[in-house]
């Protein structure tokens, strides 16, 4: 267990590794630098040569990304380019703010999700089931700013409930984002509980179908006893990575609907970076989603493994 | 009780009574944090935000509503006789927003602040002229140019030009201490920047008590928060949008006539360009109201190829309707009766640029003008394609006549983005900043543009008129280009 638990620890900072190695090389390829992309039509001359300088951007390439390495090896992750900021101050708030949102969506999502998923199993193919799954191909397949636009359409411009667009300063105490974290919390946990769901659905079914639930049903233990005691243990397992997946997927791929709600998160503050060139902003941020990446499907599997005494015993015996 | 409610009354009316006198109310905007981190409060730096720098801080000569210089700090002007001196008296009583006296110490400090070459403002190319500022006394200043120039009033309009306390250069960046009619509370150039009303501003206490000027980089999202009521103004309306709000009785739309225009530059110093003739053509090809039509809805004057906006008094009334059979023969003589294949690089940085582009490729062709749209990345458009590709499009804000006709034409320009060098042109120029008579001077700037009309390397179809969505709680803002609104007047309902 504590040698595969190194061994992926290894494998993890090995990925994080070379994500950033990518992340620079794909800013690097785009074309012009941080001077031009602010200076724009001044972009000439001594103005940019100064600002070259000033920026460090003439030395080559390997040898910036060399010392930025070094950096965040010691912690050290470096000043923005543009704002001459150190850059865990300026991502500290922006982090904060995405874990807001993301553990606001969770706790509604993830147990609406494992709710409704058990009750589309256990009803599969009623109204009920219907009615779900087709709701979830919908929440699945319409992209999140199509239903961002809408649900603003909705409530606040048409209903004027909630504020469309957060305003709120990202260093701002976490009670102020309410209630315009409402709306982009919504259309996340509405995409996330449909996937989510999903796969809780089938596995529920499947377990229902086992051996050993058939079993159950012959021995004559009541219908709700076999759920509970015999079928959701077993079904939730898969659950598990799917929830740790979608965390993830919370912190790294919200960047579409922070734009479209201006929320002033980790997504939103690597848009901008980019369009700015600034390479350590896009390189913290880049290494902080990939951690987290790593992170969570590591406790995911590592869950997984205490939760299921053959997964476990069969790892051990292997390493 | 009944004492009670009459006392509740009687307070109520009181505070009725002061109230109208007090600003009151909140009005909220939103900018685009174009500059990102850099953003700043120094109305000279690149990163400067002018949406709140305009509210902060005055210049010494303003816009009034026709364009014309006005007082702001300075009282009145002169002349010497051939304009190379120019004397101002300065607003007597007016203190800056931390308390300290406003006087020619301070105009001394603020213009040598941008002539400064170290300084790198990219301000300095409107008042590049001036050689010496000099106090006479507190409340009088001397500008010594190193050319006649009749109308340097005008420059001193330009938006940029603030007025900061002497020796504030390195902390008016996150101070922001002006003379204008608002003060600055909280500096937050991502998210929400608060200005309180300045009750000792010279022009009196301005109508809305408070302002919010709030950084959202994205235009849909923008659109949203105005349509959601979360702020009153958003200038950045297409055509499309703008039925929503026609529709809505708690919006109205303002249209503002503006010098904006995009266009195409052919570059005059490669082939088959550097012949007259063939740029004659591929202007001569241009169906300037149908391109006005299609790509932004009818919302814009024609311009004749003139940079000099519609509101602008320098500007030359010329026609210039399209003129295939005429293009083709000025093809043919230039000895291109085949016609000719053109590159044009498009990007997407301005959303209209693709439309147009498109529109002109199919009425280029009727004059055998082979257009081929290129797409380009808008990410490094202004550094990799523009003035390095053959033809590119392009789009400027607006400037005052003599500036944009000398930055972006004259031969030693460095934003020539034509790379046109026409001897006769630059002493037109000349010949008018030392002219101190208006109609002979006026009569100069248009020979200017008519020379243009005929020769230049760029095709500007048109000026864009700006719509400009305002929730209905929004009164007195002045229906003019940004630089010349008198943001004290605005009021809000509650």
């Amino acid at each position: 267990m504590l040698r595969m638990l190194v061994r992926r620890l290894a494998l993890g900072a090995i990925t994080v590794f070379l994500v950033s190695l990518i992340i620079f090389a794909g800013v690097e390829i785009l074309p012009g630098d941080a001077c031009t992309a602010f200076l724009e039509r001044e972009a000439q001359g001594q103005l940019l040569e100064n600002c070259r300088q000033e920026l460090g951007l003439k030395r080559p390439a390997s040898e910036r990304y060399l010392e930025w390495a070094a950096g965040a090896l010691t912690g050290d992750l470096g000043v923005s380019a543009n704002g001459q900021k150190p850059i865990s101050e300026l991502v500290g708030y922006r982090l904060r703010n995405t874990l807001l949102l993301a553990s606001c969506s969770m706790l509604v999502g993830v147990p609406l999700a494992l709710l409704l998923g058990v009750v589309a199993a256990l009803w599969r193919d009623r109204l009920a089931d219907l009615a779900i799954s087709t709701i979830a191909i919908g929440a699945m397949t319409i992209p999140e700013f199509v239903s961002a636009t809408i649900l603003i359409l909705i409530f606040s411009v048409w209903l004027g409930w909630i504020p469309g667009i957060v305003l709120t300063s990202a260093d701002a105490p976490v009670a102020e984002f309410f209630p315009e974290i409402l709306l982009p919390m919504m259309v996340l946990t509405f995409v996330m509980t449909a996937h989510i769901l999903r796969t809780v659905r089938s596995s529920v079914i499947e377990a229902m179908a086992s051996d050993y639930a058939q079993m159950a049903t012959l021995k004559g233990v009541p219908y709700w006893r076999i759920v509970f005691r015999h079928v959701l243990p077993n079904a939730l397992l898969p659950a598990i990575n799917v929830v740790a997946l979608t965390i993830a997927w919370l912190l790294g791929g919200v960047v579409v609907i922070e734009t479209v709600f201006n929320y002033p998160g980790l997504g939103r503050m690597m848009i901008d970076s980019i369009s700015d060139r600034d390479l350590p902003v896009t390189q913290a941020i880049a290494l902080i989603i990939a951690s987290v990446y790593v992170g969570v499907n590591l406790a995911a599997d590592l869950l997984t493994m205490i939760a299921n005494p053959r997964l476990r015993t069969m790892h051990m015996r292997k390493g | 009780m009944k004492r009670r409610l009459i006392s509740a009354c009687v307070a109520a009316l009181a505070m009725a009574g002061t109230a109208m006198a007090e600003p009151k109310g909140t009005f909220r905007q939103a900018h685009e944090t174009g500059s990102g981190a850099q953003s700043s409060l120094d109305p000279i730096a690149k990163g400067r935000v002018f949406q709140i720098t305009e509210k902060l801080m005055s210049r010494l000569v303003r816009p009034d509503m026709d364009g014309k210089p006005s007082p702001d700090l300075a009282v009145s002007w002169e002349a010497n006789e051939d304009a190379t001196e120019w004397t101002l008296m300065l607003r007597e009583g007016v203190t800056f927003h931390d308390g300290s006296d406003f006087d020619a110490a301070d105009v001394v400090y603020s213009l040598n602040r941008v002539l400064d070459p170290q300084g790198d403002s990219p301000a300095r190319s409107a008042v590049k002229m001036i050689t010496k500022v000099e106090a006479v006394d507190p409340m009088t200043v001397r500008l010594t140019l190193d050319t006649p120039f009749a109308d340097m009033p005008l420059q001193l309009m330009d938006y940029r030009l603030r007025m900061i306390p002497e020796g504030s250069g390195d902390t008016i960046a996150s101070t922001g201490i002006g003379t204008g009619p608002f003060k600055l509370e909280k500096f937050d150039a991502q998210g929400t920047t608060v200005l309180v009303a300045n009750m000792d501003y010279f022009e009196g206490p301005p109508g809305v008590a408070r302002m919010e000027i709030i950084g959202i980089p994205d235009g849909q999202a923008r659109l949203q928060a105005l349509l959601g009521g979360q702020i009153d103004m958003e200038s950045g309306i297409t055509p499309q949008q703008r039925v929503m709000f026609d529709a809505s009785d708690r919006f109205y739309i303002q249209e503002v006539p503006t010098g904006n225009w995009r266009g195409f530059v052919f570059r005059t110093d490669v082939e088959p360009f550097s012949d007259p003739r063939v740029r004659k053509a591929v202007r001569l090809t241009a169906d300037r109201e149908a391109l006005l039509a299609l790509v932004e809805g009818g919302n814009g004057t024609i311009a004749c190829d003139t940079p000099v906006g519609p509101t602008d008094q320098y500007r030359a009334e010329m026609s210039c309707p399209q003129d295939i059979e005429g293009a083709r023969a000025l093809l043919a003589e230039a000895g291109f009766a085949d016609g000719i294949d053109v590159d044009i690089h498009v990007a997407t940085l301005e959303p209209t640029w693709p439309a147009m582009a498109e529109a002109y490729q199919a009425q280029a062709a009727e004059a055998g003008i082979r257009v081929n749209i290129v797409q380009v990345p808008s990410d490094g458009f202004w550094s990799e394609v523009w003035m390095k590709k053959d033809v590119v499009v392009t789009r400027w804000n607006e400037r005052p006549a003599d500036q944009a006709l000398h930055e972006i034409y004259l031969s030693t320009a460095k934003w020539n983005e034509s790379y046109y060098k026409d001897e006769a042109f630059d002493a037109m120029l000349a010949d008018a900043r030392r002219e101190l008579d208006f109609d002979k001077r006026k009569a100069l700037y248009v020979k200017a543009q008519e020379h243009l009309q005929e020769t230049a390397g760029t095709l500007i179809p048109y000026h864009v008129t700006k719509l400009i969505g305002v929730t209905s709680r929004v009164q007195n803002l002045d229906p003019v280009e940004n630089m010349s609104i008198r943001w004290y007047k605005i009021t809000v309902a509650e």
